[in-house]
């Protein structure tokens, strides 16, 4: 299983950056996520999920997103959904949502995402 | 208060294009930042309802498909007016108007509840969220405005218009 590492360019910033590693067992998605075929995008972050959670005990994931477009958030809840199954055959899940506190929409957001994946996300107010 | 234009654009709603005008309205010379944070957010999402869903669109290298529309940004002192519209069947239409006339007439904690549900009922991939007008109802805070314009028996015109208030 190799690490997914997505770097971010000036020119296409609909594109978040990616650091899923799986030495630390640490996934990171950072920036704006806007992107056509939002699908394809997040499609192998999801198998990485699946496959790493099938051979570990231990993740961590990092959402340091500043917008999100209603499309990504139907794939990350996807995420969180399959962190959650994960959670109840025994792994342990740390799940970090990091907000610009002159976001006030944001928290709601994160709101809702614990309510319909059923699962704890830790709010961190960013420095 | 009159309105004056700010954006104005009419032809395919590529993502290098919508997200250059959203650069632009994030950079906008004025004050109102949760307003302009706002509108960004809602332009993002109505201008991809165009981009996914007009009937009039463009094939790139005959794989992707581009969807044909309008947007218009308007301003006075005291709010945003953020237009978008785009070929639909009728048909959709009609299914459209029904989704504009459920979503004005519900509460900011209805739309939560209805949004929640339609994300987790949503087939997801190349359908998305479908949450996007819930969305920028939520995010305004004011009901939306939408029109139908018959154009034959088979199309019409769509129009939606949201406004943000600056303060």
């Amino acid at each position: 299983m190799e690490n997914i590492v997505l770097t971010t360019s000036p020119e296409t910033p609909y594109f978040p950056e990616v650091n899923f590693d799986v030495q630390s067992g640490t996934c990171e998605i950072k920036g704006e996520s806007y992107m056509e075929e939002t699908y394809k995008f997040y499609l192998p972050l999801i198998t990485w999920i699946k496959e790493y959670c099938d051979s570990n005990n231990e993740i961590v994931f990092n959402i340091k997103l500043i917008y999100l477009n209603t499309s990504t958030t139907k794939c990350l809840l996807d995420m969180l959904e399959l962190l959650k199954k994960f959670e109840e055959k025994g792994g342990k899940v740390q799940v970090n949502w990091y907000y610009d506190k002159s976001d006030p929409d944001m928290v709601d957001e994160v709101e809702d995402f614990e309510a319909e994946a059923g699962i704890k996300i830790n709010l961190i107010e960013k420095e | 208060m009159p309105y004056k234009t700010i954006l104005s654009y009419k032809g395919p709603f590529y993502i290098e294009l919508i997200s250059v005008f959203g650069t632009n309205i994030r950079n906008l010379n004025d004050s109102f930042v949760n307003a302009r944070k706002k509108l960004f957010k809602i332009f993002i999402e109505l201008s991809q309802n165009v981009s996914n869903y007009s009937e009039d669109y463009h094939m790139v290298n005959n794989i992707q498909r581009i969807g044909i529309g309008e947007l218009c940004i308007r301003e006075n002192s005291e709010h945003y007016l953020f237009s978008t519209k785009n070929q639909v069947k009728t048909n959709d239409a009609k299914i459209l108007t029904d989704r504009c006339k459920l979503i004005n007439s519900s509460e900011y904690n209805q739309l939560r509840k209805l949004k929640r549900e339609q994300r987790l009922n949503s087939l997801g991939e190349k359908f998305g969220a479908r949450i996007g007008l819930i969305q920028a109802v939520m995010l305004s805070k004011n009901k939306i405005d939408y029109e139908d314009e018959v154009i034959d028996d088979k199309f019409s015109y769509f129009t939606i218009t949201v406004k943000i208030d600056k303060i």
